[in-house]
């Protein structure tokens, strides 16, 4: 082989592997938003100042803590996997956590965060944490939000699609209405 | 002889022929011994710097319009469109590969361009999907998918940026508590391109410029890759990888000219000097050595130790060896500087043993003494201002550090900051009038 062969041989396979990685990763959430089960989390309340930063929402799923029986053996940064279920009205709650990915039950990454003395493990939810916007409607959304709720008890969820392991953000809503839509609504 | 010097030579000898100091003949025989100088090409640099800017600008806007998260666009389409930036580049990349393999300006502005959209387009899928995921994962993915533009297009850019990548990679890892160690096999695959480069011409710009990045790259990620489960590991560590630096440089790149072109010397000597300055203080000395031993660390993830036995013991040891290597030339200064490794095990031994500070914290201050006077007086004598100032520059540290350690009067302490500040004023003004005596002379 020469070398201007041998060199488009090694140029083929880094552009392969170059668009495989972000294929891949289109794959998979792709996959997951169309087969995988539909849980509806709450976030907890944002402070309106901090609600809408950038070009992102910072989100914070509850819920933020689980109950174990050996709660104090859970150390700080620790990677876990919860389990969910849904409670009475419909929202996602994290049954147990386990160490090892479970096999046929929906289970999400999670981080623990510290244990208290009432047997709950704090967890984070690193991969479900933010929710895109545009630059224009992050501050405008910002704004929206802050002048529409100030007193009131503002209800905000998301809905992420499960498969597996894998969970994929689908959409936020506040006051049962997609963000885009609230934010029209708004205006 | 250097490129500089034989292109002012080559700028003289028109007129010493004229003049008849030399004949045609000689000036004929002198050129034929220093062979053909190539011209300096400037405009060939201009457009290789403005090539890679370019790059790098268009690649950055891009980047920017693309990052813009169209709402109205279905997310199918925006998965797509995740792909323009990426494969355009590589659209470019191949182009350049095999119509304009000889241009440094296109290999080195598309490598860059190349790079920084591979991250583009990972970007753009975790912003359509919400993925917030693991920073260090994606950088560390990214830094490998461009690993290869580096020797495909051989070129420094990529090589840069993937630098960069691994030292984030490292530091995040080791801000949530993980293990970097893998850095330096990372690191490693940059040897390759190194060693090929060195064979072809260790002078040329684009090494110097990797190795100024090495440096800094190394530096950080041997303070982020120890795991501190033996307390103090990182002053024989850092003592020994500056002194390596420093002597590295001496010994096999002193032939270069300028303070630029010696990235090696100049980035180890500032290390050093830093480095002893820092050790003149009592805390680095405190509750080190094998009294403090972390045993839970060491526990939860022995292996982890591996690189700190690793990195505590060649990096030293091969500063030595260099050490060796140099007092058989007899550089002076090289002796110096090389001593910090050995300095550093022995303060480190004392603490550990004894217990107490001070005896350390003496060592350093009278080697940062002798090493500023050093540099001060070879300064002064080799004409050397920048030198000389580092010298001064020394001294003064350790004067005004040890300061605020005495209870010394506000007017001896004004004082002695006034016959400072003379010092360095005398010592520059007579340099520069010595330099401008030389040049009427000449």
């Amino acid at each position: 082989m020469n070398k201007r062969n041998f060199l488009l041989l090694g140029f083929a396979v880094v552009v392969a592997a170059q668009l495989a990685v972000p294929a891949w990763l289109i794959i998979e959430r792709e996959w997951t938003l169309r087969e995988g089960q539909v849980f509806k989390f709450k976030t907890r309340p944002i402070d309106p100042a901090d609600a809408f930063r950038g070009r992102y929402v910072w989100l914070g799923l509850e819920p933020d803590k689980v109950k174990m029986p050996n709660a104090q053996q859970w150390l700080y940064n620790q990677k876990a996997f919860a389990v969910l279920g849904t409670d009475s009205n419909g929202f996602a709650v994290a049954t147990r956590l386990e160490r090892e990915r479970p096999r046929g039950e929906a289970a999400v990454p999670v981080r623990t965060r510290w244990s208290d003395t009432n047997g709950h493990v704090h967890i984070s939810w690193p991969g479900l944490d933010r929710y895109y916007m545009t630059e224009k409607k992050a501050p405008a959304a910002e704004t929206a939000y802050r002048e529409h709720n100030r007193g009131t008890n503002r209800s905000c969820h998301v809905t992420v699609r499960v498969l597996g392991a894998r969970a994929v953000l689908e959409n936020l809503f506040i006051e049962e209405q997609p963000i885009l839509d609230w934010l029209k609504a708004g205006q | 002889m250097s490129k500089k010097a034989i292109q002012w030579l080559y700028g003289e000898l028109p007129r010493l022929v004229a003049q008849g100091i030399l004949t045609p003949d000689t000036d004929a025989k002198l050129r034929a011994h220093y062979g053909p100088m190539e011209p300096a090409r400037p405009a060939r640099l201009a457009v290789i710097i403005f090539g890679v800017l370019g790059a790098l600008l268009i690649g950055a806007g891009l980047i920017l319009v693309l990052a813009h998260n169209w709402d109205e666009l279905s997310r199918p389409v925006r998965a797509g469109l995740s792909f323009l930036p990426l494969v355009l580049a590589q659209g470019l990349a191949a182009w350049v590969m095999f119509n304009r393999p000889q241009s440094l300006a296109w290999r080195e502005g598309v490598g860059g361009l190349l790079f920084l959209m591979i991250g583009a387009s990972i970007s753009l899928v975790a912003q359509t999907y919400n993925i917030s995921g693991d920073l260090p994962r994606f950088i560390l993915t990214w830094s490998l998918l461009g690993l290869p533009l580096i020797y495909l297009l051989n070129a420094v850019v990529p090589a840069l940026l993937y630098l960069w990548g691994i030292t984030e990679w490292a530091c995040h890892i080791r801000w949530d508590d993980g293990w970097a160690g893998a850095y330096w096999l990372l690191a490693a695959l940059l040897l390759p391109l190194i060693v090929s480069w060195l064979r072809a011409d260790r002078f040329q710009p684009r090494l110097t410029l990797l190795f100024w990045a090495l440096c800094v790259s190394v530096t950080v990620a041997a303070g982020v890759t120890i795991e501190r489960v033996l307390p103090g590991l990182w002053i024989m560590l850092y003592a020994g990888l500056f002194a390596l630096m420093f002597l590295a440089g001496e010994f096999w790149f002193s032939a270069a000219e300028g303070f630029w072109s010696r990235p090696l010397r100049h980035f180890g000597a500032a290390g050093v000097l830093v480095l002893t300055f820092l050790f003149t203080f009592e805390w680095p000395w405190k509750e080190i050595g094998w009294h403090y031993w972390y045993w839970d660390r060491f526990q939860k993830a022995g292996w982890h130790a591996i690189t700190d036995g690793v990195l505590g013991s060649v990096v030293p040891i091969a500063a030595l060896l260099l050490l060796v290597m140099t007092i058989r030339r007899k550089t002076p200064l090289g002796l110096l500087f090389g001593l910090a490794p050995i300095l550093a095990t022995a303060g480190y031994s004392l603490c550990s043993l004894s217990e107490t500070y001070a005896p350390a914290a003496g060592l350093f201050d009278l080697y940062l003494l002798v090493m500023g006077l050093w540099l001060l007086v070879t300064g002064i004598r080799l004409g050397r201002q920048g030198q000389m100032n580092v010298g001064l520059l020394a001294i003064t540290a350790l004067i005004i550090a040890r300061f605020f350690d005495t209870d010394l009067s506000f007017l001896l302490r004004g004082l002695i900051f006034i016959a400072l500040g003379v010092a360095f004023l005398v010592a520059n003004i007579v340099m520069l009038r010595r330099k401008g005596a030389k040049h009427e002379q000449a």
